[in-house]
């Protein structure tokens, strides 16, 4: 994605491409690149928890105790935000989040021509988080019947404002998914858009006669910047893995 | 997958009273003294982070919060225009524009505010429990 300074749009790295065709019954199903970095996420993710977690060694090696590690730290944040009773929605929480995580550090790796950050693009993150809120509205129909819309309706309030506050309950409650997705896919794409046109800053003062001086600026700032876009990758999908743990909290146990 | 778990043998499933009492204080003490031991755990979230991991969660924060807002104001903006430009014409037959759109906007303005503050609630009190020992075998009450 770096040091391209051909005169490329910043948004060019976001363009989906074609690379198999494929036609099922009128509908476009073919293999994009998005999809094929979807798929290599979950080639990586397979295999590593597989052969990490081949040898169960009491004492584990170094890659078991990675894959162990991440099964706490996802364990830890399903226990403290939805109890106990939430550890039935881990492998749910679990997947999102090492789904998410692979895809945003994928998006990281550069190579020319090829880079494509999957969760830049609102169709997957908005997907990812429908997915969420209809696992909450449906768990907690089947949990609580339709006394689960009492979450709309807040505790202590005076009989007459109750026209007023449920429409509010209801849209902030539609509003979850929205800002779910919203975040992680408008972190991803301003984070990416961001480096591109830093780098590209070094192709352009290069190539200014005497400007050129200032060239290593916009590159020291572009290995800042790398360093940032690592970290909000990973926060990114620790947020994701968290917010849905605390939608599930609601349909777990009902009103708040 | 605890230790304790792959420690035990095969009859892991009759431990008698007495050894399940010991085993539950023993992984009661174990849990307590990972969490003395883990300094990252829960003593550093309450304050003595460092500066630039500090400012680093502040800024997630004011992200997160400003989307909350944003999430709510479109939401109630969208769902007043859909119901004047759709809804209301088609199905009443009156015309309302842009009444429910002003209205919802007004609705969904709060419904952001709303959710601003009650992520900010849970920021300031941090939903934290105190991590538990390595799970007893054959307790139910344990982990599903």
């Amino acid at each position: 994605m770096a040091a391209d300074g051909h005169g490329h749009s910043p948004i060019e790295q976001f363009e989906i491409k074609e690379l198999l065709p494929i036609n099922i019954f009128g509908i476009d199903a073919s293999l994009t690149n998005s999809g094929a970095y979807m798929l290599v996420a979950l080639g990586l993710i397979f295999g590593f928890l597989y052969f990490s977690t081949g040898g169960r060694s009491l004492v584990p090696t170094r890659l078991q105790s990675i894959s162990e590690l991440i099964y706490e730290f996802v364990a830890n944040t399903v226990r403290e935000n939805v109890g106990n009773q939430g550890m039935q929605f881990f492998p749910l929480v679990f997947s999102l989040f090492i789904f998410v995580l692979v895809l945003n550090l994928l998006g990281m790796i550069p190579i020319p021509g090829i880079t494509f950050t999957v969760t830049s693009h609102i169709a997957i993150t908005a997907s990812l988080a429908i997915l969420v809120i209809s696992i909450v509205v449906l768990y907690g129909l089947y949990k609580h019947g339709l006394g689960f819309f009492k979450i709309f309706v807040p505790s202590g309030v005076p009989l007459a404002l109750y026209p007023l506050l449920i429409p509010i309950e209801i849209i902030s409650f539609i509003s979850r998914p929205i800002s779910l997705s919203v975040r992680l896919f408008a972190n991803m794409l301003a984070g990416h858009i961001a480096l591109k046109i830093f780098a590209g800053f070094i192709g352009v003062l290069l190539g200014a006669g005497v400007w050129a001086i200032l060239a290593p600026l916009p590159l020291l700032l572009t290995v800042a910047l790398t360093a940032l876009e690592v970290l909000v990758a990973v926060l990114q999908a620790y947020v994701f893995a968290v917010l849905t743990c605390i939608y599930l909290s609601d349909a777990v146990h009902g009103s708040h | 997958m605890s230790p304790a778990e792959k420690g035990s043998d095969r009859n892991d499933g009759q431990l008698s009273p007495e050894d399940r009492a010991e085993f539950k204080r023993r992984s009661a003490e174990l849990g307590r003294r990972l969490d003395e031991a883990r300094p990252g755990s829960e003593l550093s979230k309450s304050g003595k982070s460092s500066k630039n991991s500090d400012s680093n969660e502040l800024m997630g924060r004011a992200l997160r919060l400003s989307t909350e807002l944003i999430g709510g104001i479109v939401v109630g903006a969208g769902i007043g225009w859909w119901l004047d430009t759709y809804l209301m014409p088609s199905v009443f037959g009156v015309k309302t524009w842009p009444l429910m759109f002003i209205v919802f906007f007004l609705l969904g303005s709060a419904a952001g505010m709303l959710n601003v503050v009650r992520s900010g609630m849970k920021m300031k009190t941090g939903p934290s429990a105190p991590s538990k020992g390595p799970a007893v075998p054959g307790d139910e009450d344990d982990v599903k």
